[in-house]
């Protein structure tokens, strides 16, 4: 179980937040001032935070590049209404590590959240995943079926890493579209299907289910098979 | 385009060099015409004066008695007393009785007329007169001075016609100069407006005058159109987040619904259809938020060198697998080396758009290629579909306007509108033309 802390403002959009946070398994610690949510960021561990853009008493940039100004590394989702791709430039600088626009789906921003955790939570010598008979070896970027090995494309190769770091997690097309090739905006929902059925097409195996299942109205999720 | 050079031919152009052109060249043809006056007056008061001194020493020499003539007329030249130069009695056969002057033919009796010089003689006003005798009496004055005077008089006249034209020329480039460059201000200003920036104003020099009043007044009419736009554009962004937000949270609550424990079938599928539904709205709000975003932001700070074959390159890269799906043939035909200063994730997601909607209406075949003339980078996106009719082709850039081919397709009627926001908001040109058959999508990128 993470500890999350939840800073927003507005009560409605916390309660989204802490009860979705909860049905992924997190506990969470809500806080509606900018001010003092810095006193208990600083004072307690949390493995990532969620906050507000737009916050009474201290500004979220303001919050978070005060968090990295004391060497505070957790995990920072940002939150806003503003969208405007400078707004989202400014948070990621100030030190957020993902920004996640309003309204949002409670689904994506647990994703997200889960995401940020686990890529805090790798480690850099990590050597190998291995997810049933799938093994990807990140050094040398060998993917191996069975032990044998399988030829993927260099986007390919990325859009399957980043499953297997999420593994038994549903992704949505648009965290996959941002995380694997970069970009924010919405490219139509059959393109980010060819590409995992070609993805699928290379990893499956006759007789067996396919490594990447399609969660209706949610996305794509690698499971050890 | 206009070149921010200052070239002659703008400046010929102006009125203020029109103006100045036209008032000198009255003032220096009424100068010419002054001047010219002056002399003709000066030149013939001169003759004149040499006329009546002829006549009245012609007059003198016919009262003395003829055979007392060709004697007073020797004593004549030998003292010149009168001013005459040349004096001289010719013969009735035409010899020269006495005198300094020779005969000269036929010459009109009573009539002075000019005659050129002759060695070292210079030019003569020349008059003859006949004697009771059936002599003629020759009287010559040399006209040397006067024709100095007279050619002097003529260059000053050409040589001031002259020098006021040059001046004049001159003095209408440089008074033509400044407002010239202050309309050069202003065309700046008024393209940076057109563009996108409306917090930009055209420059008043402060002057008053009646361009500085132009100004003035198209900065009223910028910051109210800049109002407007910002309330309805505010309006329309406010309506699109206060729907999304309770759209998203029953997106919510029905995806929810449909894992409840028993909840019935039927249920589960109808809540699974209005999610699909749900999703399709929330995609259009976003897409129109995009447009509104990317049309307001007259943003470039995010712009920087793109190397636009790499772009186009990871944009193929990306559509191939679908284009491959759909049967159809992608091809990268021509890749030219071109750098651009552009936001690059803008850049890639107007192309994006353009492939995707390629993809969509080929029938077997979508090209991509970057290549260069003399004057821009050209990305040409062609498919072999149906096309879109010439009248229709602005349309399709409009929002939520569909092609009459694309019904039955998946889209919002949106992706074309985002691809001319973008294109726009970089000052590049977006042209859909035919590809016979075919579409071609055109950006024209100006080096």
């Amino acid at each position: 179980m993470s500890r999350i802390l939840v800073i927003e403002d507005d009560p409605i959009t916390a309660e989204e937040i802490t009860a979705e946070l909860g049905n992924h398994g997190h506990e969470c610690v809500w806080i509606a001032d900018g001010a003092e949510a810095l006193e208990r960021a600083t004072r307690e561990r949390f493995d990532a935070i969620t906050l507000d853009r737009m916050l009474p008493g201290l500004d979220g940039l303001a919050l978070v590049s005060r968090l990295r100004e004391r060497k505070i590394g957790v995990p920072v989702l940002m939150i806003s209404a503003l969208s405007d791709v400078d707004e989202r430039i400014a948070g990621l600088r100030a030190g957020g590590d993902d920004y996640l626009v309003k309204p949002f789906a409670p689904g994506e921003m647990a994703t997200r959240v889960d995401v940020l955790l686990r890529r805090a939570n790798a480690h850099a010598d990590d050597a190998t995943l291995t997810i049933g008979a799938l093994e990807i070896d990140l050094r040398r970027r060998i993917v191996c079926v069975d032990g044998e090995a399988v030829r993927l494309l260099h986007i390919e190769y990325r859009l399957l890493e980043f499953l297997a770091r999420n593994v038994g997690q549903a992704m949505s097309r648009s965290i996959i579209f941002e995380q694997v090739w970069g970009y924010h905006f919405d490219p139509g929902a059959n393109l980010i299907n060819v590409h995992i059925a070609r993805l699928r097409k290379k990893l499956d195996r006759p007789g067996r289910v396919s490594v990447i299942s399609t969660v209706k109205g949610e996305g794509y999720r690698l499971d050890a098979v | 385009m206009l070149s921010d050079r200052l070239r002659f031919s703008d400046i010929r152009r102006t009125s203020t060099f029109r103006l100045t052109v036209m008032l000198s060249l009255v003032f220096i043809i009424g100068m010419v015409a002054l001047l010219g006056s002056i002399y003709g007056m000066t030149a013939r008061e001169l003759t004149a004066r040499s006329d009546r001194i002829l006549r009245q020493e012609a007059a003198r020499l016919l009262t003395v008695p003829p055979d007392q003539l060709p004697a007073q007329i020797t004593d004549e030249v030998a003292r010149n007393l009168h001013g005459l130069n040349y004096v001289a009695l010719i013969s009735s056969d035409g010899e020269q009785v006495v005198g300094n002057l020779r005969a000269h033919g036929d010459l009109p009796h009573d009539h002075p007329i000019d005659i050129e010089g002759h060695g070292r003689r210079g030019p003569l006003r020349l008059l003859a007169v006949g004697t009771p005798a059936g002599e003629t009496i020759l009287l010559g004055r040399d006209i040397s001075q006067i024709r100095d005077l007279r050619e002097h008089l003529l260059q000053i006249v050409v040589a001031t016609g002259l020098v006021m034209t040059i001046g004049m020329l001159l003095a209408a480039v440089a008074l033509s100069l400044k407002p010239l460059r202050r309309v050069r201000d202003l065309q700046r200003a008024s393209r940076e407006i057109a563009g996108g920036r409306l917090d930009r104003r055209m420059p008043i020099a402060g002057q008053h005058d009646e361009l500085d009043q132009f100004a003035a007044t198209v900065n009223v009419m910028v910051e109210d159109v800049g109002r407007v736009i910002s309330q309805v554009k505010g309006v329309t962004d406010a309506i699109a987040h206060d729907l999304r937000t309770p759209l998203t949270r029953v997106r919510a609550h029905l995806y929810r619904a449909q894992f409840l424990p028993d909840v019935p079938t039927n249920f589960s599928a109808l809540a699974e259809k209005a999610v699909t539904d749900l999703d399709i709205v929330l995609a259009r709000f976003a897409a129109l938020l995009r447009i509104s975003e990317i049309e307001a932001s007259a943003r470039r700070s995010g712009f920087a060198s793109v190397d636009l074959s790499h772009l186009v390159e990871n944009v193929f890269d990306l559509y191939e697998p679908l284009a491959e799906e759909q049967g159809v043939t992608m091809r990268l035909e021509e890749s030219a080396l071109a750098v651009v200063e552009a936001d690059d994730k803008l850049l890639f997601e107007a192309f994006s758009n353009l492939v995707d909607n390629a993809i969509k209406f080929a029938r077997s075949a979508v090209s991509i290629a970057v290549s260069q003339d003399s004057g821009a980078v050209v990305i040409d996106v062609r498919d072999d579909g149906p096309g879109i009719a010439p009248d229709e082709r602005d349309a399709v850039l409009r929002r939520f306007h569909r092609g009459a081919h694309a019904s039955g397709l998946p889209g919002s009627g949106l992706g074309l509108s985002v691809v001319a926001a973008i294109v726009h908001l970089h000052g590049f040109a977006l042209s859909l033309e035919d590809a016979t058959p075919g579409l071609l999508a055109r950006i024209r990128i100006p080096k």
